[in-house]
C-alpha cells in the first residue's frame, strides 16, 4: 500500500486543471497481467492516460487477480470478513495469505462491550430492538477479531430465531448473540447442544412449550431440516420420534421481576422478568417422553444428547453443512466432490468448525478464477464494508435504518431458513437501496479518500462502465458514490 | 438498441454464453429450498410471440408459514373437529360467520363474508397435491412452481410472464409489493420484474444526477451476475419514474392500516403493500400479476390469538383494497387469490397450537369470481398416514383456472398438464 501513497496524481487539486487520470480498461480487465504487477501497477495505468475504448462483448467474465497474493489477502477479507479498512488490509498483506488464514482462525472472539451500562434500568431484562442492531452492528465495525464477527452473522443465518416470535420482553436474543458467538468457532456438537438450550431458540421453535405426551414438532424439524441434516435424509417419523425425545425443556425463570411503568398518564404498569445473568433452558423430567422410540433406525430410549448424536452420526449432516458453507463462502456452483472432500474434513475433525473453514480458505477452489466475484455481499456485509472503506464507524445508525429496504433486517431474518444468498439479493429494489445508502454515506463525509485506496478495495479490477464512468470525472465525491454504488463493490 | 433507455434485450441462451446456468454442485447435496439455483431469481427483458392482451389483473396473496384451514374456514357440524382440538375448535365454531349449514368463515374475516354474501368469493376447499411436503420450504417451492416432482425451477407466475406478457419488457407487468427479494412465483430467467419494498423508498437518494450517473455503471458488467445487475438496475430505473407518475395520479379511496403488533420493520406490511397494488392498477401503469406476502402463519403455539389476528389484519388490507378498487371502478378486473404452503394438523399439540399439514381452502376474491364453495371439504375421520387430511382438488387445478379461463393464457403449457376443471371464473376467456 506504500507504493500507492503516491496517490496525489490521480486526486486532481481545484486548480489548476491537470489532465484526468484514465483507468485502462484492458489492464483493469487483463487479471494476470494486474495480478502479476500488484496493484502499485494499476497506479501506473491510471497515470498512463491510457484509455481503450473498444467495445466490449456481454458475458466477459471479471478477469480474476488471484494469482498475486496481495489480491488473494484482500479476497479472503472480503468474505472471511466484512472487508477490510485500508489498515487491516495493509497488515494482512504484509503477513501474506497464510499467516493471515491462521490469525482469522486462531484468534478466539472478541467480546462485544455490554450492551447495558451499568446503571441502565432495563439491565438484564427487556430489549429495544434498535438499540441492539446497533450494538451488534457497531461491533461488527469495531472488532479486532471480523472473522469471528463474520461467523457469528453466518450462523445467525443458520440457526435462525427473530423477534417477531421471541419478543423483546426478555434478554434472550441479545444471549443468543453473545452464545453464537462465543461458539462460532468451535464443533458442531456442543453447538448443536448450545442451540438446542438457548432461550430465544426454545421460543423460537416451540421446544419450550412441547411435551413428550403432545410433542411439538417444530425444533424437531427445523433441527434436522434446516440446522444439520437436510430435507430428503429422514422421515416423517422420525421427526415424530425427535419431537418426543427432545421434549422437556422449558424457559429459564427470571431471579426477579420488577414493574415498568409504560404509561404514567393511562396507568399502563408491565411486570418484567429480570435475569442477574444469561441463562440456558430447565429440563424438567416430568414432560419428557419416558418410552422407547425408534429414531433415524435405531431402537431404544433417546433424550437430547441421543438425539444429536444420531445427526452426528449421520453422513448428511456434514455434507450439509460443508455445502452451505461452500456457497457461502466459495461459490454458488461449487463441484459435489469439493462439497464431499470438506465433509470428510469435517466429520474427521471431530465437526471442528476451525478445521472445515481452514479447509475452506486454503482450497484451490476459493483461490481459484471461477471463484472470483462469484459471490454477491448480503446487505450488512455491503453497508459495513462501505463504511470500513470510508473509515466512518459513526454511521453505523445508517446500516440499521437501511437494512430493512435491501431486505436483511438483524434479529429479524424473513423465515427459519434464514437469509436468501448471492444472486437473490440482486432486485430491482435492492440495486436502488444500495445505490441510495452509498449516497447517504458520501453525502454524510467531512473528507474523502483517495481513489487508489479505493480501487485497492476491489482490487483495481474494473468493469468498461465504471472504469469510465470513473475516469469522466475529476469530482473525488462523485468518485466515490460510483465505487461504492459499482456493480464491482457488491461482488465478493 | 435500448442503450438510450437503460435496457438490455437477453435472452437465454446469452445466460448460457455467459455461463449463467447452474450445477446441481453443492446445491444440490445440500438439499432443501435453498437449493434451487438462485440465478433464476433474476429478470432479463426477452421477446416472446405469443402474448396476451386483455385487461385482467392478478394479485396473489401469499399466507406464509402454513395457514390453518381448519379455522379459516370452518367445519360447523362435525364433532370430530371438538375430538381433535378441544381447543381451538371450542374457541371457533359458535363465533364463525356461517357460509352455510356446513362451514363458516373465521370471525374476523367480517370484510371478506360481505365480499361474499355479493357473490364476489370463492372458497376452493381441500386443495393440495399428491404425496405432501411438510417443510416450508420443499412445499413452498412447490406451489411456486407448480409442479409437486420438484424438477421445475421456474416460479409458475414467472413463466406466465415470460411467454405471455413480456413482448414489451415492461417494467411493472410483474411486481412484487412490499418485500425486497423476487418471489419464487415470479421467478423466470426471462421474465420482467420489479420488486418495490416500500413506496418511500423507491427512489434515488440524490435525484436524476446520481441515477444517470451510477445507472451508467450498470451495462454491459461481467461476469455471472453481470445480465442480473444490468436488468435489475434498468427495471429500477423504468420503474422508479412509473411510479412516480402513479404516485401523483392516485388517491387513495380506501383507509389501510397496517396493523402494528404484527409488523417488524419492512415484513408483513400487507395493507401497505396492497395500497401500492392499488395504486399500480387504477393508475393503469400497465401492472398484470402482482404478489404480496403475510407472514406469521407457522402457528405451532398459541394459535388462536395469533391466528384471529393475522385473520383480523387480512381481511381490513383485502376489504380496504376492494373498497379503493371499487371507488376506481376496478374491481371487475381484478382478481385476489391466496396460497399457503400447507395447512395444519387437524390435532392440536401441546403449546396450544398446530403443527405442519396438507390440504387446505383457498380464497378467490373480486369481480371475476362466481362466487360459491368449490371442491370438496376433506373429511377429519379419513386422515392420510401422517394424520394430515388428504387433498381433494389438486391446487394446479386453480391455477389452471386462473391461467385459462381468467388470465387468457394457454394453462396447458405453463403447467404442463390438465387437471380438473373448478369453474369458478364467471366469464371465462373464449378459447378456455
Amino acid at each position: 500500500m506504500a507504493a500507492m501513497d503516491a496517490s496525489d496524481a490521480v486526486s486532481p487539486s481545484p486548480s489548476p486543471p491537470r489532465p484526468r487520470a484514465r483507468i485502462d480498461r484492458r489492464r483493469a480487465l487483463a487479471g494476470a497481467l494486474l495480478g502479476g504487477l500488484g496493484l502499485a501497477a494499476l497506479h501506473g495505468a491510471l497515470a498512463a492516460g491510457l484509455l481503450d475504448r473498444t467495445p466490449r462483448r456481454t458475458g466477459q467474465d471479471w478477469a480474476s487477480p488471484l494469482s498475486d497474493e496481495k489480491a488473494r489477502v484482500m479476497h479472503l477479507l472480503r468474505r472471511a470478513t466484512f472487508g477490510a479498512s485500508p489498515e487491516e488490509f495493509e497488515r494482512a498483506a504484509s503477513d501474506g495469505f497464510r499467516r493471515t488464514v491462521d490469525r482469522l482462525l486462531e484468534e478466539p472472539p472478541a467480546p462485544p462491550p455490554d450492551l447495558w451500562s451499568a446503571d441502565d434500568p432495563d439491565r438484564g431484562s427487556r430489549l429495544q430492538l434498535a438499540r441492539l442492531q446497533l450494538w451488534w452492528v457497531q461491533h461488527m465495525l469495531a472488532t479486532p477479531t471480523p472473522f469471528a464477527e463474520r461467523m457469528t452473522l453466518f450462523w445467525h443465518g443458520h440457526f435462525t430465531s427473530d423477534v417477531q416470535k421471541v419478543g423483546l420482553q426478555t434478554p434472550f436474543l441479545y444471549w443468543q448473540n453473545l452464545t453464537w458467538r462465543q461458539m462460532a468457532l468451535t464443533d458442531l456438537r456442543s453447538m448443536l447442544w448450545k442451540v438446542t438450550v438457548d432461550p430465544a431458540m426454545l421460543r423460537y421453535l416451540d421446544l419450550a412449550t412441547s411435551s413428550g405426551q403432545a410433542p411439538n414438532e417444530n425444533y424437531a424439524r427445523e433441527l434436522m431440516e434446516r440446522f444439520t441434516m437436510g430435507v430428503g435424509n429422514y422421515t416423517e417419523e422420525d421427526v415424530r420420534a425427535a419431537a418426543r425425545a427432545l421434549a422437556g425443556w422449558v424457559e429459564p425463570r427470571p431471579d426477579r421481576y420488577r414493574q415498568v411503568v409504560l404509561d404514567a398518564g393511562k396507568g399502563v404498569q408491565r411486570r418484567y422478568g429480570v435475569w442477574d445473568r444469561p441463562r440456558t433452558g430447565t429440563f424438567v423430567p416430568r414432560r419428557a417422553y419416558q418410552g422407547t422410540l425408534t429414531y433415524l433406525g435405531r431402537r431404544g430410549r433417546f433424550d437430547t444428547e441421543a438425539v444429536l448424536d444420531a445427526i452426528l452420526s449421520h453422513p448428511a449432516t456434514a455434507v450439509y453443512i460443508a455445502g452451505k458453507v461452500a456457497e457461502e463462502f466459495v461459490s454458488p456452483n461449487v463441484e459435489a466432490s469439493f462439497v464431499r472432500g470438506l465433509a470428510d474434513t469435517f466429520r474427521s475433525s471431530g465437526y471442528d468448525v476451525k478445521s472445515l473453514m481452514r479447509a475452506v480458505f486454503t482450497s484451490p477452489e476459493f483461490g481459484s478464477d471461477a471463484a472470483y466475484r462469484a459471490l454477491v455481499k448480503s446487505p450488512t456485509e455491503f453497508m459495513i464494508h462501505v463504511l470500513k472503506t470510508v473509515d466512518a464507524p459513526h454511521l453505523a445508525p445508517l446500516v440499521v435504518a437501511a437494512g430493512p429496504q435491501m431486505g436483511q433486517i438483524l434479529f429479524a431474518p424473513p423465515d427459519v431458513g434464514g437469509w436468501p444468498s448471492n444472486a437473490a439479493w440482486i432486485s430491482s429494489n435492492n440495486v436502488l437501496a444500495r445505490v441510495n445508502f452509498a449516497a447517504t454515506v458520501v453525502g454524510r463525509l467531512s473528507a474523502v479518500p483517495p481513489l487508489n485506496r479505493l480501487l485497492a478495495q476491489v482490487d483495481g479490477v474494473l468493469g468498461p462502465r465504471t472504469a469510465s464512468s470513473l475516469d469522466r470525472t475529476d469530482d473525488q465525491r462523485q468518485r466515490l458514490l460510483l465505487l461504492l454504488a459499482s456493480p464491482e463493490f457488491q461482488l465478493k | 438498441m435500448g442503450d438510450e433507455i437503460g435496457i438490455n434485450r437477453l435472452r437465454r441462451r446469452d445466460f448460457m454464453k455467459a455461463g449463467l446456468v447452474f450445477g446441481a454442485g453443492a446445491a444440490g447435496l445440500a438439499a432443501g429450498y435453498a437449493a434451487v439455483p438462485d440465478a433464476f431469481a433474476r429478470a432479463v427483458y426477452a421477446a416472446t410471440t405469443n402474448g396476451v392482451s386483455n385487461d385482467r389483473i392478478l394479485v396473489m396473496i401469499q399466507l406464509a408459514g402454513g395457514n390453518d384451514g381448519l379455522r379459516t374456514v370452518i367445519p360447523l357440524q362435525d364433532p370430530v373437529l371438538h375430538d381433535l382440538r378441544p381447543r381451538l375448535a371450542a374457541m371457533s365454531v359458535g363465533s364463525a360467520l356461517p357460509l352455510d349449514a356446513e362451514v363458516g368463515l373465521n370471525q374476523n374475516l367480517k370484510g371478506i363474508k360481505q365480499l361474499w354474501d355479493q357473490g364476489r368469493v370463492a372458497i376452493v376447499q381441500g386443495v393440495g397435491y399428491p404425496n405432501p411436503s411438510f417443510s416450508h420450504f420443499e412445499s413452498i417451492r412447490i406451489w411456486e412452481t407448480g409442479d409437486p416432482s420438484r424438477r421445475q425451477v421456474d416460479g409458475w407466475l414467472g413463466r406466465t410472464l415470460a411467454r405471455n406478457y413480456d413482448a414489451d419488457g415492461h417494467p411493472l407487468a410483474g411486481c412484487a409489493c412490499g418485500t425486497a427479494e423476487v418471489p419464487g412465483a415470479l421467478r423466470d430467467l426471462q421474465a420482467t420484474l420489479t420488486v418495490i419494498e416500500s413506496q418511500r423508498t423507491f427512489g434515488f437518494t440524490g435525484g436524476s444526477e446520481v441515477e444517470a450517473a451510477v445507472g451508467a455503471l450498470y451495462r454491459n458488467t461481467p461476469g455471472i451476475y453481470g445480465a442480473l445487475f444490468d436488468t435489475a438496475m434498468a427495471t429500477a430505473r423504468d420503474a422508479v419514474a412509473a411510479l412516480q407518475a402513479a404516485q401523483a395520479k392516485y388517491r387513495p379511496a380506501a383507509q389501510y392500516s397496517d396493523r402494528q403488533q404484527l409488523v417488524y420493520a419492512s415484513k408483513n406490511q400487507l395493507a401497505a403493500a396492497l395500497q401500492l397494488a392499488a395504486e399500480l392498477i387504477v393508475t393503469g401503469t400497465g401492472v398484470k400479476l402482482l404478489h404480496v406476502t403475510l407472514g406469521g402463519f407457522d402457528t405451532h403455539y398459541t394459535e388462536l390469538a395469533r391466528q384471529d389476528d393475522l385473520m383480523a389484519y387480512l381481511d381490513s388490507a383485502v376489504s380496504a383494497f376492494f373498497q379503493d378498487l371499487d371507488a376506481h371502478g376496478m374491481a371487475d378486473r381484478v382478481l385476489v387469490a391466496t396460497w399457503s404452503e400447507f395447512g395444519r394438523r387437524p390435532r392440536e399439540n401441546a403449546s396450544g397450537g398446530t403443527d405442519h399439514g396438507a390440504a387446505a381452502p383457498l380464497l378467490l376474491i373480486g369481480g371475476p369470481v362466481k362466487g360459491g364453495l368449490y371442491g370438496e371439504a376433506p373429511s377429519l375421520t379419513d386422515l392420510d398416514a401422517t394424520d394430515n387430511l388428504k387433498y381433494t382438488v389438486d391446487f394446479r387445478s386453480v391455477y389452471q383456472e386462473i391461467l385459462g379461463p381468467y388470465l387468457g393464457a394457454d394453462p396447458k403449457e405453463i403447467l404442463g398438464g390438465t387437471f380438473e376443471r373448478l369453474g369458478f371464473i364467471r366469464d371465462p376467456v373464449a378459447t378456455f
